[in-house]
């Protein structure tokens, strides 16, 4: 059985613990609330008022002027989440986080639907009587119907459901409801004459094959909730497809020169984090959102894979030269896709001017590894430093190998 | 309304069974009685562990307080006295 423990309205349920004052009243988490950006989270207590997390916050201001608007601490809610794992994992090893709020915990073939429903009811009292937080938990036999019972109940659901149990509560739901199924991808499915999850589960193999491919015919499996996908726990840790930060900036800005230091420190964040966690990347992409919300992305491949700054900046500026025509940008965005490990003890050459700029990099990092991430940056960056200070949820994330292991294995 | 400060304080600390806990600090020159911690955290600096508490002072403010072991030294984060 698996159970998938999803904090309700995360963020915004931790400032409310911190601060009774918030408890019971609309809360939004976003930036710094003086500035302009999105909604981080909102809580339970505002989403009646039409306010969601992405949205705008000048809209969410309009909608809910009476709410309190909360300055996020991503440092904050990234060590509650680790702490949330710790108490996962002394139920179980098999922890998988599934994102900050979010973790698929695995409780073994032992364990009937009953029984493991049991183990969900102790794990939610105990994080609320230790965090003061809420949960909601979904519990099946796999990870598909573990994570679609956590969302039919919400904020401090307990939803436990066999195969036959999600067919009943599944089945008659809008397609969209389907994990896996997006806003474009249940239009396509609507438009064959599938509307439901019941629809999806009935359909003809042949055609949903020729339709979408290959996740035609998974996503019929998923509707009958068969799902084979295992628990990979986190202490093992998973390798990243991409990894990139954004920035939503404080008023729309045609500054070039402001526009490419921002570029320059997020090359600076994402190389740092490549590097950080043993990764090189090859795929550039550049990601630009003017002020009618016109998003663009623009990619091209390196030569070779990297996890060097300059690389990835210069690969990124010329992205931005050839694409960027000069108008306002509210959004700039940089990932590094396509990624490998990066091998261990490369070869290489005494005076070559790459080896002096990876030794340079390397110093570097020993620099921010001893001080913090604030310690260095690129002088070429310090036009954003100086009206952007920190890129927020920018620091690099722990790696697999230097997180503890969990309760009740070796260290080995 | 939040305030993010970066004010150093004086704070009392009790360190019991392993556990360290702030009981009043100075700020403004008045002392805030810790009326109860809702939440601890850390974060790492480099290779420095902040350490991070929420707590509630006597008449419905709250604060967040960081132990910072380089100096040692303790800093008030963040501050709500009450408006909107």
């Amino acid at each position: 059985m698996i159970l998938l423990v999803d904090m309700d309205a995360f963020f915004a349920s931790v400032e409310q613990a911190h601060h009774p004052h918030l408890r019971g009243r609309p809360v939004i988490v976003c930036g710094d609330p003086s500035r302009r950006g999105v909604v981080t989270a909102a809580s339970y207590e505002a989403r009646p008022f039409g306010v969601r997390a992405g949205m705008p916050l000048q809209e969410a201001r309009r909608l809910c002027p009476q709410a309190d608007y909360v300055e996020g601490s991503p440092d904050k809610y990234v060590a509650l989440s680790l702490q949330l794992l710790e108490l996962y994992t002394t139920y179980t090893p098999d922890v998988e986080p599934f994102s900050v709020d979010e973790a698929f915990v695995g409780l073994g073939r032992s364990y009937t639907l009953e029984s493991a429903a049991g183990v969900a009811r102790e794990i939610q009292a105990e994080i609320d009587r230790r965090f003061g937080l809420p949960a909601s938990i979904g519990v099946g036999p796999n990870k598909l119907i573990a994570k679609m019972a956590a969302g039919l109940e919400k904020p401090r659901g307990l939803t436990a459901l066999d195969a036959e149990g999600f067919r009943t509560a599944f089945w008659p739901r809008d397609i969209q409801e389907m994990w896996g199924v997006g806003p474009k991808l249940a239009m396509r499915m609507r438009s064959l004459g599938f509307k439901t999850v019941g629809d999806l589960a009935h359909a003809p193999e042949p055609l949903l094959r020729s339709a979408f491919g290959i996740i035609g015919p998974q996503l019929r499996d998923a509707a009958w909730g068969h799902d084979d996908t295992p628990i990979i726990p986190y202490h093992k840790g998973v390798d990243a497809k991409s990894m990139g930060h954004e920035v939503t900036l404080p008023e729309d800005c045609d500054d070039s020169a402001f526009l490419e230091g921002t570029l320059m420190r997020l090359a600076d964040q994402v190389a740092r984090r490549l590097r950080t966690e043993g990764y090189v990347g090859r795929t550039v992409t550049l990601k630009l959102r003017n002020r009618r919300f016109e998003t663009i992305t623009r990619q091209r491949a390196l030569a070779e894979p990297t996890d060097d700054r300059t690389t990835i900046f210069s690969q990124a500026r010329a992205l931005w030269l050839e694409h960027w025509k000069g108008d306002a940008v509210r959004l700039i965005g940089l990932s590094l896709a396509s990624l490998d490990r990066r091998a261990q003890g490369e070869q290489e050459e005494l005076f070559d001017q790459a080896t002096r700029s990876k030794r340079l990099e390397r110093a570097l990092d020993r620099v921010r590894d001893k001080l913090g991430e604030a310690s260095v940056v690129p002088a070429g960056s310090l036009t954003h430093r100086q009206r952007m200070g920190h890129v927020t949820f920018g620091a690099p994330s722990r790696p697999a190998d230097r997180r503890p292991p969990p309760r009740g294995t070796s260290s080995a | 309304m939040f305030e993010s400060l970066s004010d150093p304080v004086d704070v009392l600390t009790s360190f019991v069974e392993g556990q360290m806990q702030p009981l009043r600090f100075r700020w403004k020159g008045r002392v805030v009685r810790v009326k109860n911690v809702s939440g601890q955290w850390v974060r790492r600096e480099g290779q420095t562990l902040l350490r991070y508490f929420a707590v509630e002072g006597p008449q419905n403010d709250t604060y967040e307080l960081c132990y910072d072991p380089r100096g040692p030294r303790w800093v008030l984060s963040r501050a709500w006295t009450g408006g909107r």
